[in-house]
């Protein structure tokens, strides 16, 4: 067990020093520092003075470890619009995000799965062609249309809810239906499948013809063998709660860090873009190393294994 | 349940599924617009007409001169549709197809090699799986800033290790079999034995893949083109459509429904011939 964990903590860890090398080349490739500071039309000894200034006459794999001394001792850099630290500002959103990620989240795991497993369970009856229907439709309606949509009937015609914007605990309804109804459709139709495959199983006609009672069946065998391939997704849900509202925020105006991602976009503030691409791997490669203690709780051949 | 439900050992399949015919018919008519659109749009794209501005489309005030109605400039709405939904769907063909050649040719490349060059590919494939491709995207852009034949090589990277995963393992499987080791032995180079022989025996489930693909490849983009960092003006596409009209949302809606509306039975229809192709010829896809 021990030596499981830490070769999950290993590849974590590797995954995060990835993604830090992947933005320091693509930070190098996009051009000189200098040249996008400074004019093109610069002295040179302005340029040569800026470029000593921030260690960039230094050799690459000097500044490859100085980016990542500084990353470990939490220095994210500046925002380019306002000079303040990047980390700081990404901080700030947080709260905002979480107001709508978390409630998003029980919608999908309070809506998805219990309506996956009834459409597997009533295979081919009214409930599980609505679910299915409902499924598909939540995979192929993209977020910003649903969004608009709903602001224009509740919002516009109706005029029962806000539109966008932060002033009522009311604003946060519209985003929140909108990012848990995607993610419910998208976890109804797994859970199905993982619970159609599990019901087709030997062990299930086994527990049948030994007289074991149906609600038991589906309670003892069929729902623990499920629950694997279910919790993946739901892992991969919980990781991304980041970064899962980057469209919708921007559909709602709601200050998270969604959006923040999108001006930072667009204005090419990089330092705040970085800060932001770390927090999002960091928070999906610790939801993974989540997931993947849970299956050594779920799943007791794994723990043996390992 | 009290009931005993026995669970169906097989699924029930109609013959000739009317959904799928539905979703081919609509596919269909698209690409037809994707083609002729030029000749097809009753206006340009850019083309003014300030004395219409904001107009309703037919059976909601409008005239026949706008069927679908303009937008804020007096631009018409049907005309940037056609050109919108042949832009949104080259792109998606071209990032798919850069996707497949992408992911087909390391995940070939992996199951030939082996060693260490298969450890670094598959090492590329979590890294790239663990990361939401938004995200990645968005950070290209930022870092790159945008243009054209940018934005399609960065969708075109979008799938690429699900394509790599599908390739290597069938590969690997093929490579078992008597067929590639007797051509191999009859002195046929590594090139000739998967393009030639390996190819053609797994290319119904790449191609499956691919469709499977399509679609999400679709909406990305008009996300990102939703966002403003996608598709920038003065050309057009589905998402960028919805992203300008959005500030008509009160007043004009037709500016985004329309190319909404083409979004949502685009991407359903492509999933629903996906999901029949699937089921048709390898159902033991995920």
């Amino acid at each position: 067990m021990i030596r499981f964990l830490a070769l999950r903590l290993g590849r974590a860890l590797l995954t995060i020093a990835l993604v830090v090398t992947f933005a320091f080349v693509v930070l190098r490739l996009s051009g000189d520092p200098a040249m996008l500071i400074l004019n093109v039309d610069a002295p040179a000894e302005a340029i040569a003075a800026f470029r000593h200034a921030w260690g960039l006459d230094r050799p690459l794999w000097v500044q490859y470890f100085a980016y990542f001394g500084n990353i470990l001792h939490g220095d994210l850099g500046q925002s380019m619009r306002d000079g303040r630290p990047a980390a700081a500002l990404v901080m700030e959103r947080i709260p905002a995000t979480l107001a709508i990620a978390l409630p998003a989240l029980l919608i999908k795991v309070g809506l998805g799965i219990p309506a996956g497993v009834q459409a597997a369970l009533r295979r081919g009856s009214l409930t599980d062609r609505l679910v299915m229907a409902a499924a598909v439709a939540g995979f192929t309606v993209p977020s910003f249309v649903l969004g608009l949509v709903l602001v224009l009937v509740f919002a516009v015609k109706l005029g029962w809810l806000p539109s966008g914007g932060q002033d009522s605990p009311l604003s946060a309804v519209l985003p929140v239906v909108t990012l848990g109804f995607g993610g419910a459709a998208v976890l109804a139709r797994f859970t199905r499948s993982a619970m159609l495959e599990v019901l087709g199983q030997p062990y299930i006609r086994t527990a049948m013809a030994k007289g074991v009672p149906w609600r038991l069946v589906v309670r003892g065998h069929a729902l623990p063998n499920a629950a694997i391939p279910t919790v993946t997704i739901v892992g991969f849900m919980v990781g991304s709660l980041m970064a899962g509202a980057v469209v919708v925020e921007s559909v709602f105006s709601w200050p998270g860090v969604g959006r923040l991602l999108v001006t930072a976009v667009s204005n090419r503030d990089l330092a705040v873009v970085q800060c932001i691409l770390l927090l999002v791997a960091s928070t999906m490669v610790l939801s993974n190393l989540l997931v993947d203690l849970l299956y050594g709780v779920l799943d007791p051949r794994l723990r043996a294994a390992r | 349940m009290s009931s005993t439900v026995l669970p169906l050992p097989t699924e029930r399949r109609a013959p000739v599924p009317a959904l799928a015919a539905m979703a081919l018919l609509w596919i269909a008519a698209v690409l037809c617009v994707a083609v002729f659109a030029d000749q097809l749009r009753p206006y340009g794209i850019t083309q003014f007409d300030l004395r219409n501005r904001l107009a309703p489309p037919l059976g909601f005030g409008g005239t026949a001169a706008h069927p679908l109605g303009t937008d804020e400039l007096g631009r018409d709405v049907l005309s940037r549709l056609l050109v919108s939904v042949r832009i949104s769907l080259l792109i998606a063909f071209g990032a798919t197809a850069i996707a497949a050649l992408l992911g087909t040719t390391l995940g070939f490349l992996a199951a030939h090699r082996r060693g260490w060059t298969e450890a670094a590919i598959l090492m590329l494939i979590d890294a790239q799986a663990a990361l939401p491709f938004l995200i990645l995207a968005l950070a290209v852009l930022a870092f790159f800033g945008n243009s054209l034949p940018l934005f399609v090589c960065l969708m075109g990277l979008y799938g690429w290790e699900r394509h790599a995963r599908i390739a290597r393992g069938l590969a690997v499987q093929a490579d078992a079999q008597g067929y590639a080791g007797a051509v191999r032995q009859l002195g046929a180079g590594p090139l000739r034995v998967y393009m030639r022989h390996v190819l053609p025996n797994i290319a119904s489930t790449l191609i499956v893949s691919a469709t499977l693909s399509f679609p999400e490849v679709i909406l990305l983009e008009s996300g990102l083109s939703f966002l403003g960092l996608g598709i920038q003006p003065p050309m057009t596409s589905l998402g960028n459509m919805i992203g300008y009209g959005r500030e008509y949302l009160t007043r004009a809606p037709w500016i985004l429904l329309a190319p909404g509306a083409v979004v949502v039975l685009t991407t359903f229809s492509v999933s629903v011939l996906g999901d029949w192709l699937r089921d048709r010829l390898d159902p033991t896809l995920g």
